[in-house]
């Protein structure tokens, strides 16, 4: 008996669908043309290109803060957020504060760009990291309850109490039970919420004051006038960088277990 | 067992307040900063730095991609910026919101070097608000040698035997402002009449075009795919260094002359260093080395002969004074926009 083929195609035309662009993205990277997409032979010009470029690692790097520390303070009232609800969710205040919590979710961005600019404008807040990390945290903590939220449904609080039962103080059973439980719905929240802060183009438009452009922000500008391809290099330097990282982490879990 | 507890949070308390300390960081530097808001690589680095090093000052650059986002963002009340580049046309509009700074000539001598050619065809000729800052011109870009018979005017564009291979730009007034210049016509024609004729004139145009389009025609120009394309000076010259074919001409019957500003906005705190900048990137030697840089032209009568002579004998840069008499530079026309809002629709609906 033939077994059919059908399973293998869709898996590739998936996997052509998913990973073809960054493929040609990383070839891309190699062409030192600029705006053919013909072949011009293999160049590391837009790499030495991005390696004079300073205003490209600084953007960089306020994007890097901006995500690594919005993603922090959003974990923490994130997971908070979602233990209220889910604790207290019955209670008009709770029913009030779930609304709150998911509006960031549904309201359009350009809507919450502008509205915290005019917000920053009227508390006389000066525009710059500040502000972006406040809007970024504005939405990653809806993003990161709604994920503990998730993980919270299943979850038998049988097992506090019989922590508490078996002589746990509340901070030991939250500390030692609670949050190991809950952790891979932390963990997701955290890396969607530093996925969508690195990513996020229009609030941080609205936000951004003198010298805080963030690689996005400098990304777009660029289409104008710059040079984009260093943006393929710079993407192929990223990737390899995250690759290592999870490959790494992946051979370091093994070898604990 | 409870230090190993306390860790985490310590990490995360200073993660969380990494953009504070850093804000407050920046605050506290006692060399004062020039906050310039511009597209991007529209100025040369090394200019900057010297610019710095004069001064005893730091620039900070940010960059936007769209007069109208950069609009959008400053009419909401974002602050903090001492200096723009927007176009003329958005230089008009944010002068009559009261959102541009008036100049002081008297921190600005090297004004004198402003090419006066040039200010006759502006709309701020008195630079009371702003200094001109980059030109470039509007025309038409091919590919010599796969377009027969080139004639330097925009009845290019009627010609059917360059059928889907060719596009003009998805903007109003420059495809419509094309169009009547062809018809001997002012870009900034108010008669319904003229409206009327240049409208007909486009839809048997647009029957050859591929596209309207204002950024992928670089890459089609450069690939081959579109042999004859209405192109902006600046970008065509880029183009250019990739595909040696590339050839520009202004139309003789006129063109588009577009113009980026210098100006301050009403609220810059910096406003002796802004006058400075606009000063230095005034001066002619400054001017030059700027404009061999980006391809746009600085309009400085005295940077002119220290151009390279790639540049200063490249007439798609420098037009003729007889074409230059017959080009325009787009003009706010009021409550006339809506007839040419109506043409644009009418034409992009057409099949």
């Amino acid at each position: 008996m033939r077994r059919s083929r059908f399973p293998i195609v869709v898996t590739a035309l998936v996997l052509g669908f998913l990973y073809l662009p960054i493929l040609i993205l990383v070839a891309n990277s190699f062409n030192p043309a600029r705006f053919s997409s013909r072949w011009e032979g293999f160049s590391l010009v837009w790499y030495a290109r991005l390696f004079e470029s300073p205003e490209i690692w600084q953007a960089v790097r306020t994007t890097l803060i901006i995500a690594v520390s919005a993603t922090a303070v959003s974990v923490v009232l994130g997971t908070t957020a979602a233990y209220a609800l889910h604790r207290f969710g019955a209670s008009r205040l709770q029913r009030v504060h779930y609304t709150l919590i998911y509006q960031p979710l549904v309201v359009p961005e350009i809507l919450m760009g502008i509205s915290l600019l005019m917000a920053f404008v009227a508390a006389g807040v000066r525009l710059g990291l500040l502000t972006i990390f406040l809007a970024h945290v504005t939405f990653c903590v809806s993003y990161v309850a709604m994920t503990v939220l998730g993980r919270l449904q299943d979850f038998d609080f049988s097992v506090i109490e019989a922590a508490r039962d078996l002589g746990a103080t509340p901070w030991q059973s939250t500390r030692r039970v609670l949050l190991p439980m809950l952790m891979p719905g932390i963990v997701a929240g955290a890396l969607l919420a530093f996925t969508l802060s690195v990513d996020d183009f229009v609030i941080t438009f609205f936000v951004a004051g003198p010298g805080s452009t963030t690689l996005p922000l400098r990304i777009y500008s660029m289409i104008k006038y710059g040079a984009p391809p260093m943006i393929n290099a710079l993407s192929t330097l990223l990737l390899t960088v995250t690759l290592t990282a999870v490959l790494l982490s992946q051979r370091l879990a093994r070898r604990s277990q | 067992m409870e230090r190993r507890a306390r860790l985490p949070l310590i990490v995360l308390a200073v993660l969380a307040l990494a953009p504070l300390v850093l804000t407050t960081l920046s605050c506290g530097r006692t060399r004062p900063v020039l906050s310039l808001y511009t597209w991007s690589d529209y100025i040369k680095p090394s200019l900057v730095r010297r610019f710095e090093g004069e001064q005893g000052c730091r620039v900070v650059i940010d960059t936007f991609e769209s007069n109208e986002a950069m609009y959008a963002k400053l009419k909401a009340g974002a602050t903090g910026y001492d200096l723009l580049t927007p176009s003329s046309y958005m230089v008009s509009l944010m002068h009559a919101q009261g959102l541009l700074r008036r100049l002081d000539r008297t921190l600005l001598p090297n004004l004198a070097h402003v090419d006066p050619d040039y200010l006759a065809i502006a709309i701020d000729k008195a630079m009371d608000h702003s200094v001109p800052y980059m030109i470039t011109n509007t025309g038409i870009a091919y590919l010599e040698g796969r377009v027969p018979n080139v004639v330097p005017s925009w009845r290019m564009f009627g010609r059917t035997d360059l059928r889907g291979r060719m596009t003009m730009f998805n903007d109003m007034r420059e495809t419509i402002g094309a169009a009547l210049k062809f018809l001997g016509h002012s870009i900034n024609s108010t008669s319904p009449a003229e409206l009327a004729e240049a409208e007909k004139v486009l839809l048997e145009w647009k029957k050859n075009l591929a596209k309207f389009d204002n950024e992928q025609y670089k890459i089609g120009l450069a690939s081959g795919e579109f042999l004859l394309v209405h192109a902006w000076s600046g970008d065509v010259f880029q183009v250019r260094k990739e595909n040696p074919a590339v050839r520009f001409f202004v139309p003789e019957e006129g063109t588009v002359i577009s113009c980026d500003d210098l100006v301050i906005p009403a609220d810059a705190r910096e406003i002796r260093l802004a006058h400075a900048f606009i000063d230095f990137l005034l001066d002619p030697a400054v001017a030059a080395e700027n404009t061999a840089f980006v391809y746009y032209l600085c309009p400085n009568k005295d940077s002119y002969p220290l151009l390279p002579a790639e540049i200063r004998d490249n007439p798609g840069i420098f037009l003729s004074p007889e074409l230059r008499g017959k080009s325009e530079m787009i003009a706010d026309i009021g409550a006339a926009n809506a007839l040419y809002i109506a043409a644009w629709d009418r034409l992009k609906a057409s099949r």
